[in-house]
């Protein structure tokens, strides 16, 4: 910027002398051209301007020589402002490299950071198709989870969702209370119903035909609602279920034998499914 | 090269001079003197193209075309040595004006080029504040 800031000065004045020849000839024409040739000469890029160096080198030697001569100034402010003009000449082939040395960096430097963009792309896209996986192998499996979990007691799949039923070896004859040997599955059915918030399940209490109906009728909601309370002392939401008493009207079977009598005498627990998809599929 | 351009130099420097004194004998204009001023007009018309409308080297070109014009008024009074000095000089002067050119674009796409990184390199710092 400094010698370019002289270049320009250096130009005014050359052109202000080359054009009056009849001036005498001034100091400050050959001070120029030596301090532009010199500074050209310096410049760690001279390389790219040899040639033009080497005329203004030569312009200045001359212009040094006739510098000795008093008569001939305007010659020798001739070769002092050819020395400048080459040495102007190289200063901008040197200024042309160092803005193409930039180019070239500054390419460089724009593919170094493009690649690590991309980099850094992949490596984010990479973490989020991971993540991706996880949410849908977690979701896969909460779907799977209570099928899985029931599956070995006797999950139905029916128009009116997955039914589970329950035994009567859960009650005691004309009892409402859980008998022990009921715990374990209603353990699982309520980590189950915990694990899936979104779940609702209404408990049917049925009996078979032995005893009025008015009886049947109450036993069956007291089974239902005994089973229920063994899922919200399990720690199941309240609001997830729903205990309902159907009395002996529903049979499964025939209420003739005892082994008919044994099958309508039950606890159903029906998972409604949308419920869960109102929560989202989940 | 500096040697080989001296002797160049000092070739010509001597056919000119010897040229000079041949000439100026006969009284007529020097064939070297028009072909000086010749291939001056050639390096303006190039440094008219290179330079086209574009500011940088535009000065320069200008200086160029009144050295020229100089050089063809001498050559046409007969004035051999301003003749040969004004068609030098406009030459000198059309180089300058094609590498103020040059420059001048070199520059240009350099500050390009280094503006496109900084735009780029604080997009990328914005997208990864945490990574690196």
């Amino acid at each position: 910027m400094k010698l370019n800031k002289q270049i320009l000065l250096s130009i005014a004045i050359a052109s202000i002398l080359s054009a009056c020849t009849t001036t005498p000839a001034r100091n400050e024409t050959l001070e120029r051209a030596r301090t532009l040739v010199s500074e050209v000469e310096q410049s760690p890029r001279a390389g790219v301007a040899a040639a033009d160096i080497a005329n203004a080198r030569n312009s200045l030697n001359a212009a040094n020589r006739l510098a000795e001569s008093k008569t001939r100034k305007s010659d020798m402010e001739f070769e002092a402002t050819n020395a400048s003009l080459s040495a102007m000449i190289a200063n901008e082939k040197i200024l042309t490299a160092q803005a193409n040395d930039q180019v070239a960096d500054g390419t460089a430097q724009r593919q170094a950071v493009l690649i690590q963009a991309r980099e850094r792309d992949v490596q984010r896209s990479t973490e989020q198709a991971g993540e991706a996986q996880r949410q849908a192998a977690i979701s896969q499996t909460r779907a799977d989870s209570l099928e899985t979990e029931l599956a070995d007691l006797k999950l139905q799949k029916t128009d009116r969702g997955l039914v589970l039923t329950l035994g009567d070896v859960l009650f005691d004859t004309a009892q409402a209370t859980l008998k022990p040997g009921a715990y374990a599955s209603l353990d699982r059915l309520a980590q189950a119903l915990r694990e899936q918030p979104g779940r609702r399940v209404v408990i049917e209490g049925h009996t078979d035909a032995m005893g009025s109906a008015e009886n049947n009728q109450g036993l069956s909601e007291r089974r239902a609602q005994s089973v229920q309370a063994g899922l919200i002392q399990r720690g199941v939401a309240s609001g997830q279920i729903t205990a309902l008493g159907k009395g002996e009207d529903f049979p499964v079977a025939g209420n003739d034998t005892a082994a008919g009598r044994q099958s309508n005498r039950r606890v159903e627990l029906i998972f409604s499914e949308s419920s869960a998809q109102n929560r989202g599929g989940s | 090269m500096t040697s080989s351009s001296n002797v160049r130099r000092n070739l010509t420097l001597g056919v000119s001079i010897s040229s000079l004194l041949l000439l100026s004998a006969c009284s007529n204009v020097s064939a070297l003197a028009k072909e000086r001023v010749a291939q001056s007009d050639t390096s303006v018309q190039q440094a008219q193209q290179t330079v086209g409308r574009s500011e940088a080297g535009a000065k320069e070109l200008q200086q160029a075309r009144d050295k020229l014009a100089d050089a063809k008024a001498a050559l046409a009074k007969d004035r051999q040595q301003e003749a040969e000095r004004s068609a030098a000089q406009a030459h000198l002067y059309a180089e300058l004006a094609i590498a103020k050119s040059q420059s001048a674009s070199a520059r240009k796409a350099a500050d390009e080029v280094l503006a496109s990184v900084e735009v780029l390199r604080r997009e990328s710092e914005r997208n990864s504040p945490t990574q690196r």
